[in-house]
């Protein structure tokens, strides 16, 4: 019986890793295509990626249509994946001249800031970011 | 059935009020971690994912430990420390392991002492401690998945606030795994001196945790 419970433990475990695996490598699917869709100066595929209020942002602060202002942001080239952390609703991904903060929207992960510089122990300089 | 019900009555209601409580935690907990989510616009999560996360774990394990930690102490320390008038505490002369005799042990064990009892050696030493070790692994696990939930739901707030996340080394430094820890300490060290020493002068007639009406407040160790 007691086997039987750590077995299942452990499974549960090893399905907890898995999960967490499949969730960050979603992540850096939709982070990979946000930097992929800019670097083919497709505004509107990489605008698609972007959290609802981080598009409102690139609007609101460039005073025109997301694809466009998306292209004039200055986000780094795509790079190759280095890391990707994911806690619950949140994850980061990091490249290797950029780093990009997702969460889960109704449709799915969204970039929420990219293009980020890390200050140490303040919040991450990002250039584009929602809110 | 209805006799076992009566004499378990006691172990029956706790377990029943703990489980209902801890539902009550869990919709509360994923009402208020829901709202949250409104808030940013981030997906709401359902209930079967919230009862699985870093969060609620993080939540239940951070009080779990504390309790456990404070049987821990209480059991452990009342062997040796004794509090004068207080029928949380043994005689005052009866300070330490007391004799063989008096535990009814080995030779002193009869019929129907459990079988450890009246054994020798380290089975002795282990059912000797049974009790405060049970309770004392039980606040080590306990502490050790709040580390572990309370990382992972710290980092959930880091990743929102847009900074890094902690690996387990900081997280043991960082002032979240210590306030999680220490804020629920407190509360049940004062909670156990409050008990220990209000129940010197006030009594609950037909109480199992108090000395009956009419003892004197010098009374030490005697409960109804």
């Amino acid at each position: 019986m007691l086997r039987r419970i750590l077995i299942a433990l452990l499974l549960a475990g090893l399905a907890g890793c898995s999960s967490v695996d499949e969730r960050g490598d979603a992540a850096t699917d939709v982070a990979l295509r946000l930097l992929a869709a800019v670097d083919s100066k497709d505004g509107a595929a990489a605008c698609a990626m972007l959290a609802p209020e981080t598009r409102a942002e690139v609007e609101e602060s460039a005073g025109q249509p997301c694809d466009q202002a998306i292209l004039d942001e200055d986000l780094p080239a795509l790079g190759s994946v280095t890391g990707a952390d994911v806690y619950g609703q949140w994850a980061q991904v990091r490249l290797s001249d950029d780093t990009l903060f997702l969460a889960v929207f109704p449709g799915g992960w969204r970039v929420v800031a990219a293009g980020c510089t890390s200050r140490g122990d303040l919040p991450y300089d990002c250039s584009v970011q929602g809110g | 059935m209805k006799r076992f019900v009566k004499e378990n009555a006691l172990g029956l209601t706790f377990g029943l009020l703990f489980l209902i409580v801890l539902v009550g935690q869990a919709f509360a907990g994923l009402a208020d971690y829901n709202e949250q989510q409104l808030t940013e616009g981030v997906q709401q999560v359902s209930f079967g994912r919230y009862i699985t996360s870093a969060s609620f774990a993080a939540d239940v394990a951070e009080n779990w430990q504390s309790e456990y930690l404070q049987f821990f102490l209480f059991i452990f320390l009342t062997v040796w420390l004794v509090q004068k008038g207080s029928p949380e505490s043994k005689k005052l002369e009866d300070v330490g392991r007391e004799s063989e005799r008096d535990q009814k042990i080995g030779p002193y064990a009869d019929e129907s002492s459990p079988k450890w009892a009246r054994a020798r050696g380290f089975k002795l030493f282990l059912f000797s401690n049974s009790l405060g070790f049970v309770m004392g692994a039980i606040f080590l696990v306990s502490w050790l998945a709040q580390f572990i939930a309370g990382r992972a739901a710290f980092n959930e707030e880091q990743l929102r606030n847009l900074e890094d996340p902690m690996g387990p080394g900081q997280y043991l430094m960082a002032p979240d795994f210590w306030n999680r820890t220490l804020q629920n300490w407190q509360s049940e060290l004062l909670a156990v001196a409050s008990m220990a020493i209000l129940a010197i002068y006030l009594r609950q007639r037909g109480s199992s945790q108090s000395k009956p009406v009419g003892a004197a407040h010098t009374a030490t160790g005697v409960e109804s």
